[in-house]
């Protein structure tokens, strides 16, 4: 199934949670996900957790923590 | 002159309009086969003529929860919220909206599996359940356990005759003042294979259909109720979808993608919520109504870590769960200790290539977790082992494929990071630490055909980690790796083979040899 990451197109296993896209994407990106430097939203700016399961065709969307966020 | 008609034609037009009415009630309110197993008692209750005027202002509270996974803990904290709602006087119900079980091993593998949620969704006095695909992670008898003891709802789950009686399409919930509640559920299928992201054979007996388009042959319920709800599990965007095509619906509370929908959105006059998961938020839904109308709807988002009050009650029964005797179940028993990477991942490929029918499968040594395995094996020393909680992924691959797997797998630390089974490889580097070659061979020494594709079973982690050529995107098989090697182990396996074990080879071309 394809699942937009920040505009970018992924081709990856059906079945795949979003941290699985976050890692097919990129590895770096994904590291700073689990420190809780980045957070992912969807579409429509809602987050979503890393678990979360995904339909082919949907957008995430990476985006920096706010200050207070990260240290939580 | 009075007339008098015979009896027998009078009775007879008595039964007629007894029997229409009948009909044209069962046809308006309640669809296909499993309407005898619904909850609601719509036939007698939606006669405007015998309605009972409606309070002229009503508050009512659903708290909901989506996706618990097996998180139980902060159920001590949800009860404490819920109770005192409840002891203040506001008509207060509480709505799931699937994915209850599987993510906990102490909850998966309870005796019986999922117990623990089962029994504390009924101390909570759940109202209603929608389906959820891990629903069926345990199998199909203990969802039917579950459905024996709540009220669940599916609409687009269609059993054969006699698979799922317990199943009901919707629920009417009443308040105290007389207000309905319709609440129907659907379930999310994947486009390939139309079932459920769940291992194919959970669901057998069933059959399903396409979620929105059951929800829209739904909207005739809307005049049923004064609050009409879809209690989802299909997604945050495809409740998008039936919001903008279903303006029928007062409520969309879902799950299935775990998004944190703070406040509830309105769209297309639909509110619209989901309440993260992992038992981390608890979803509040606040409705003002006043004449039976709806004036006012909102939702927000509790977070629980930021809750203190707890309930002693279920603090003390989720402790007595977590302490799960069935963890240190002896579940096979190995003639020596199984020791070492080679060992242990031939153990877990083999588990996966021989429990699901594939040619191949792949494990990386950093999800490798103990250097050994006791002769005696407990679940708990399996969830040790193998604690991620990762997928098995299959992926139809070319022996060109695999090597771009195995090269990827090699480039960071130039030593053997993929277990295998099904086959045996050396990587072959020269003085400039460049892979020369790699040499697949099949278990009995001779070399892997080259003119066919592989079904390869790996972890959902190599398969979005690793960087590596192949066609096919995969699919995943709806199982953890650490199941399918429980499994694999239940199943009575000769475990003498894995005393001395080495299927990879990672050789330097000046001959020297780093397994």
């Amino acid at each position: 199934m394809q699942i937009k990451v920040n505009g970018q197109t992924i081709e990856i296993f059906a079945g795949a949670r979003v941290k699985d896209v976050l890692r097919k994407y990129s590895l770096a990106e994904w590291t700073l996900v689990r420190k809780k430097e980045k957070k992912v939203g969807d579409q429509y700016g809602h987050e979503v957790g890393l678990d979360g399961e995904l339909n082919g065709g949907e957008e995430l969307v990476i985006k920096a923590c706010a200050p207070a966020e990260s240290r939580s | 002159m009075k007339r008098t008609l015979p009896a027998g034609p009078v009775l007879r037009l008595l039964l007629f309009a007894l029997l229409g009415v009948f009909v044209l009630q069962s046809c308006a309110s309640v669809p296909s086969a499993t309407s005898a197993t619904t909850r609601s008692s719509l036939t007698t209750e939606s006669s405007a003529m015998t309605r009972p005027a409606l309070p002229a202002e009503s508050h009512i509270v659903i708290f909901h929860s989506n996706d618990v996974h097996g998180k139980i803990d902060n159920f001590a904290k949800v009860a404490a919220i819920i109770d005192a709602e409840r002891k203040s006087g506001a008509d207060v119900f509480f709505f799931s909206a699937g994915d209850n079980f599987t993510g906990d091993p102490v909850i998966d593998r309870y005796d019986p599996p999922g117990e623990p949620m089962i029994e504390l969704l009924e101390r909570l006095r759940v109202d209603v359940v929608s389906v959820g695909n891990h629903e069926f992670d345990y199998g199909l008898e203990r969802v039917r356990k579950l459905a024996a003891r709540l009220p669940v709802v599916s609409a687009n789950i269609e059993p054969l005759p006699g698979a799922f009686p317990e199943l009901r399409p919707w629920v009417v919930l009443k308040t105290k003042g007389g207000i309905k509640l319709v609440v129907f559920g659907v379930i999310q299928i994947e486009p390939g294979n139309g079932l459920p992201s769940t291992h194919p054979d959970k669901v057998k007996g069933l059959r399903f259909s396409e979620p929105l388009a059951k929800a829209l042959e739904l909207k005739k319920l809307r005049a049923e109720g004064q609050v009409f709800v879809g209690l989802t599990h299909i997604g945050y965007d495809q409740d998008h979808i039936l919001a903008k095509q279903m303006p029928e619906l007062d409520l969309i509370i879902g799950g299935h993608s775990h998004t944190r929908v703070d406040p509830a959105e309105i769209v297309n006059g639909v509110l619209v919520a989901q309440a993260g998961g992992d038992n981390q938020f608890l979803g509040r839904i606040d409705l003002r109504l006043e004449d039976g109308r709806i004036v006012e709807k909102k939702g927000r988002l509790i977070d629980l870590s930021k809750v203190s009050d707890e309930d002693a009650a279920f603090k003390a029964l989720i402790a007595k769960f977590h302490d799960n005797p069935a963890m240190a179940r002896v579940i096979a028993k190995a003639p020596v200790e199984i020791t070492g990477k080679n060992a242990l991942g031939s153990l877990m490929t083999d588990a996966i290539c021989k429990g699901y029918g594939l040619d191949i499968a792949f494990q990386n040594n950093g999800g490798i977790r103990l250097n050994r395995l006791p002769q005696a094996i407990s679940l708990h020393d399996v969830y040790t082992l193998d604690p991620f909680g990762n997928q098995v992924v299959q992926i139809d691959m070319t022996p060109d494929e695999i090597r771009s797997l195995i090269r990827n797998s090699c480039e960071k630390r130039h030593e053997i990071d993929l277990q295998v089974s099904g086959m045996s490889y050396t990587v072959r580097e020269d003085a400039a630490q460049q892979i020369q070659d790699i040499e697949l061979l099949r278990p009995d020494g001779s070399p892997l055909p080259e003119n066919r594709n592989y079904k390869v079973g790996m972890s959902s982690y190599i398969a979005s980690s690793y960087r590596f050529a192949h066609k096919d995107a995969g699919r995943s098989l709806g199982i953890t790796t650490a199941e399918a090697l429980i499994r694999y182990l239940e199943s009575g396996p000769d475990l003498s083979p894995y005393r001395d074990v080495r299927r990879a080879h990672y050789q330097k071309v000046t001959g020297s040899s780093r397994d």
